[in-house]
């Protein structure tokens, strides 16, 4: 089955390779097929996963390089079964909302689906090369998606986004370097790996690098400037994939790598990573607060909103842990939704300056209601995802680092000041004559926008059957760092 | 059990919401009629839960929502008497304005939008009353606030509108954030969410006195946000903006009077922290006054009644930090019923202006609008505390508190307060029904339709005659003995002398010395404060300063705050750091002449090489 998960946009990708371009409909038409079959798989992976018997399911393994012990090696776990479904809920509605471009569509497509076969791929690898592959595979895309199909400064933001990822995964790729030496077992294999007792010195040495190698991609701070750059230049749907789903490989990569393998690293640098969180969440939210071009806006608030996965991570308590991985998935989709709806906005009006924007939901109603829900997800009203996740940090930080807890809790009201402020100066007030001829979202687009609220609903209101799953694998993990039970 | 029922009234609520949001377009009155039907059930549903809780005793509800690690967070109500008065007042009121909204909403573009969100707000507001567990207490009350958010925000084509829910969303926010972090005190300290362990813990002697302090004051923080106490109280006139039936129901009757109400819940450990019942005590009086003083000087009717209601609300604060749970509780249910009249009131008189709302533009009003003129005088005379009516027990019980619990110091400064309601009270009236027409649309008003005369008139029996509750009738021994809360026993109204004749003296002199000095001169603010004390009408006229306070510090702290962060996320981690290393690397890359290429290639040729060079490397020594 995991295998097929990481086929399917592989597949598409080569489908789409042979498809001429003369014939856009069909180029479409192929990926959104195998975005709705990818989606399928997606949810079918969640759903088969058992949670009362946790670990890692579904494993298949295959060797590659024997003499390496290099093996092909996938399975899930709790917390990449719920990256696997927000991966192929992301990937759809991202399909869905390409459906306008015009501009190379074939070669867009094509490195779409490259993208994310590598997501796909990080998110089921338990052979360390692998993961590392794949996470390169999903991350160099990214420079060709901005680059051409991009806007406002993309050759810029393209640049730094890469060299940015890029440099982190120099420090990954050392540090899981010095993992294969330091343990002479011969084998990439993570599960194997994890059995090592890594010396107490070499944990505190390496840790750092999976914190900052993998935060860069979380947007950790001071490393996350790439991250509104980038995201201000991309095209919407690699927007809503970069914040929706790439950001969530770099956590990802913290908790499947950095704290699996390096407990007593994590455990020295605690106070260091949920300062840095911290940061990130409080620094996030003002920034966000001065910017006037809407990208901007969810860019930084993606910021503060990763520090929250961060500091959910590092309270190194099973609440907190559980919180940070809901939160990733509820940020991915709530992003998604963000960036799909200033997508649609930029699309009619080509500007995000808020300043220039007003009353919009007088010819845009569906529009504005899609980014209300974003909006009140962001700021953490009940009844929506993000409420349920940021309570668990929230009580997480409180029983570890009560200060951090009292950060994060002001940042959710800063969270509503530029919320509210965006969405009073954007879709309220009377209509701007220039707008009047505006069109509301397309039914495809609304479709898309709907699917995503409905998640964050669902989630917001019944977490139960998500929180099962992903404590299931946060249990192994806090066990693993010998805190719970 | 109650609670078998007790569920039921948010859940009709929250299905009318999710029916008439979805589908409101197709239903009939475009979903209006389900809604208050849905709110008619819960009002009938209430009679027969507070039948059984009176007979058989509090009943609770609880089943685990979803756990994480050794939290499990339980969806925990129970209903008991306090639930009971506030399920009743919320009900009926809701029920009321529903109606009246029928008619006065007629015609409007989103016409069924409105109702959808006053059966979310009733859904909160029902389930926020029933709630046992704080995390569950916080839900209701925020989705409470987005309730109010989007009906003050409702007209949001007008720019005032839409600044005024941002405001009233974002002020009471602040509280919330003080009331969220001191839920999660309470939490580290007892490991639990559920109200009955966390007092039973309070008990027992089990919290620090630290904690106790420190939760109860971060508590009444948030109580104060959404009580709109001093100095929070600057979002509730801007919240009038929203339709007049909104404001009757959410921001006089129901949601404002939800941080009284947490207060009164949290009693158990608000009695432990004496020192924070001087804080709840000392912030309610500055609230009586300053909302009355500013009630004075308004010209908006709308906006006389929102801070009359600040100032009322600030009595039963008052009443709350001089241990008078009772009294508190029981004025914030008379209050809920006239001032909701007259909100309701107020808008048959807007209705007849065409949508004018400066009391200068109206006068003599009494044989225009007769129903309307009867319920105002009712209501007003409640508000007043005249005898026999609901606010003169209310108001007396709460007076009674002080005194027995404060001194004669404060009692008498709350009698002042007391006298300055009946004195805006009488302006009021005399401005709006007495006098000349001052302009052509006053001569000309019409008594609103009986779709909204209905309703009114519905309410004038309680905001008259609720004041019956407090004395003692058949098996029934008064509300001090209905309402009980530990560990205070049952306290039976009486007619204290010494609380009795001031007050009903003071306000009806004050009443009368009212009228006639508005008929003497006529004038809009008297006279005689303008000429000797000009400076005090002034502050009073620029709201004591506090919007510009606040407009400054967000322009100057918040704003220039964020900027800097900005700045420096910019110039110095960005420009500084990112784009040099990247000048550095350019630089470099043209030292290797690869600079044509670009900095993708010449990465990806680097880690190449490396990958390969270290797998050699591992080759070789592995």
């Amino acid at each position: 089955m995991l295998l097929i998960l990481v086929t399917v946009p592989a597949t598409a990708a080569g489908v789409i390779l042979v498809i001429p371009s003369s014939r856009p409909g069909a180029i479409k038409g192929t990926a959104l097929l195998f975005a709705t079959v990818g989606l399928a798989f997606s949810v079918m992976t969640f759903v088969a996963y058992d949670h009362a018997e946790a670990g890692f399911q579904f494993q298949r393994q295959w060797q590659w390089i024997e003499s390496l012990g290099v093996t092909v090696h996938f399975g899930v776990d709790g917390i990449s079964a719920i990256m696997v479904l927000l991966t192929g809920i992301v990937m759809f509605t991202g399909v869905v909302m390409s459906w306008s471009i015009e501009k190379r569509l074939k070669e867009y497509f094509f490195l779409f689906m490259i993208l994310l076969t590598g997501v796909y791929g990080t998110f089921v690898s338990l052979d360390l090369f692998f993961l590392f592959f794949f996470y390169e595979l999903a991350v160099l895309p990214m420079y060709l998606l901005i680059a051409v199909w991009g806007s406002t400064r993309k050759e810029y933001g393209a640049l730094k986004l890469v060299l940015y990822l890029v440099g982190g995964s120099v420090l990954v790729w050392i540090a899981l370097i010095a993992v294969y030496a330091e343990a002479s077992l011969g084998t990439f294999n993570l599960l194997a790996l994890q059995e090592v007792e890594f010396a107490k010195d070499f944990q505190n040495i390496f840790f750092p690098l999976f914190l900052i190698g993998f935060g860069v991609l979380a947007g950790l701070w001071p490393f996350h400037t790439w991250s509104p750059d980038g995201h201000a230049a991309a095209p919407t749907a690699v927007s809503m994939l970069h914040a929706g789903v790439l950001m969530k490989l770099g956590a990802y990569g913290i908790i499947r790598v950095g704290m699996t393998l390096f407990p007593e690293g994590v455990a020295h640098w605690q106070v260091l990573f949920i300062s840095l969180a911290t940061v990130n969440v409080v620094y996030g939210s003002l920034a966000a607060m001065a910017q006037r071009d809407l990208k901007y806006i969810v860019a930084y608030s993606s910021v503060a909103h990763m520090g929250l996965v961060l500091m959910g991570l590092a309270t190194l308590e099973r609440t907190g842990m559980s919180g940070a991985v809901l939160q990733m998935f509820s940020h991915g989709i709530m992003t998604a939704l963000f960036f799909a709806v200033v997508g649609i906005i930029y699309d009619r009006t080509h500007t995000r300056d808020i300043d220039l924007l007003q009353g919009l939901s007088k010819r845009m109603g569906l529009a504005a209601v899609l980014f209300i829900f974003a909006g009140l997800t962001s700021l953490g009203m009940p009844g929506l995802s993000g409420f349920v996740a940021e309570v668990l940090v929230f009580v997480g930080a409180f029983r570890t680092f009560p200060v951090a807890g009292v950060f994060g809790v002001i940042a959710a009201m800063l969270t509503a000041v530029y919320i509210l402020r965006l969405i009073a100066k954007v879709f309220y007030g009377p209509l701007d004559d220039r707008w009047q001829g505006i069109q509301d979202a397309a039914r495809h687009e609304v479709f898309a926008g709907a699917l995503l609220v409905i998640m964050l609903v669902l989630v917001g209101v019944y977490p139960t059957p998500f929180l099962d799953v992903i404590n299931s694998g946060v249990d192994t993990l806090a066990a693993g760092l010998g805190v719970g039970e | 059990m109650g609670m078998e029922w007790a569920w039921l009234l948010p859940a009709v609520c929250t299905g009318a919401f999710v029916v008439v949001a979805a589908l409101g377009r197709w239903l009939p009155g475009r979903g209006s009629l389900l809604a208050i039907g849905a709110i008619g059930t819960a009002f009938v549903l209430f009679w027969f839960v507070m039948a059984d809780v009176v007979g058989n005793g509090p009943g609770s509800f609880s089943r685990a929502w979803f756990d994480s690690g050794d939290l499990t967070v339980r969806l925990g109500m129970r209903v008991d008497k306090l639930a009971i008065v506030m399920l009743g007042l919320v009900s009926a009121v809701s029920l009321a304005v529903q109606v009246y909204s029928l008619r006065y909403m007629r015609g409007d573009p989103r016409f069924g939008w409105y109702f959808a969100l006053h059966s979310l707000f009733a859904a909160s507001m029902l389930a926020l009353v029933l709630a046992d567990n704080l995390l569950v207490f916080y839900i209701t009350w925020e989705l409470v606030g987005l309730g109010s958010y989007l009906l003050i925000g409702f007209w949001w084509e007008r720019r005032s509108a839409s600044e005024a829910a941002k405001k009233a969303f974002i002020t009471t926010r602040i509280g919330d954030v003080a009331l969220l972090i001191g839920i999660l005190v309470l939490f580290k300290a007892t490991g639990t969410f559920e109200l009955s362990q966390i007092f039973a813990m309070a008990q027992a002697g089990e919290i620090s006195q630290t904690t106790i302090n420190l939760s109860t004051v971060l508590i009444f923080i948030g109580a104060a946000g959404k009580s709109a106490q001093f100095p929070f109280h600057v979002w509730l006139p801007d919240a009038m903006e929203g339709p007049t039936p909104v404001s009757a129901l959410i921001h006089a009757a129901t949601m404002v009077a939800a941080g009284v109400y947490l207060v009164a819940r949290m009693a158990p450990l608000f009695v432990l922290a004496p020192g924070v019942l001087d804080l709840v005590a000392f912030i309610g009086l500055t609230t009586v006054f300053i909302g009355a003083a500013l009630a004075m000087v308004q010209t908006d009717i709308k906006r006389i009644l929102a801070y009359s209601t600040i100032s009322q609300l600030g009595f039963m604060m008052l009443a709350l930090g001089s241990l008078g749970f009772t009294a508190a509780i029981f004025h914030l249910l008379a209050h809920g019923f006239f001032k909701a009249l007259l909100f309701l009131g107020a808008g048959s008189i807007i209705h007849a202006m065409h949508e004018r709302q400066d009391i200068r533009e109206m006068g003599g009003l009494r044989s225009r609008l007769p129903a309307t003129w009867v319920a105002f005088v009712i209501a007003g005379l409640a508000l007043a505390g005249i005898f026999p009516l609901s606010g003169f027990f209310s108001k007396d019980d709460v007076l009674f508190s002080v005194l027995d619990n404060r001194g004669v110091v404060w009692f008498a400064a709350g009698l002042i307060g007391s006298v300055l309601t009946a004195l805006y009270v009488a302006r009021l009236l005399y401005l709006v029904f007495l006098g000349e027409p001052r302009s052509q649309a006053a001569r000309e008003a019409r008594e609103a339709p009986l779709g909204m005369t209905l309703p009114v008139m519905a309410l004038m029996a309680p905001a008259a005659g609720l004041g019956l509750l407090a004395l003692a009738w058949g098996d029934y021994d008064g509300f001090g003995s209905f309402l009980v809360f530990l560990p205070f026993g049952s306290r039976p109204f009486e007619f204290h002398g010494a609380v009795f004749w001031p007050s009903l003296a003071l306000a009806f002199s004050a009443f009368l010395m009212g009228l006639s000095m508005y008929r003497q001169t006529g004038g809009v603010a008297p006279a005689l404060v303008r000429r000797r004390i000009p400076w005090l009408l002034t502050a009073l006229d620029n709201k004591l300063y506090l919007d510009h306070v606040y407009q400054w510090t967000v322009d100057h702290v918040v704003l220039v705050g964020s900027r800097l962060v900005a700045l420096f996320d910019r110039a110095v981690v960005n420009d500084a750091g990112v784009d040099a290393t990247g000048r550095a690397t350019r630089w470099s890359g043209l030292v290797l002449r690869y600079h044509e290429t670009g900095l993708v290639s010449t990465y990806m040729l680097t880690i190449a090489v490396t990958a390969m060079v270290i797998v050699l490397i591992v080759i070789t020594t592995g």
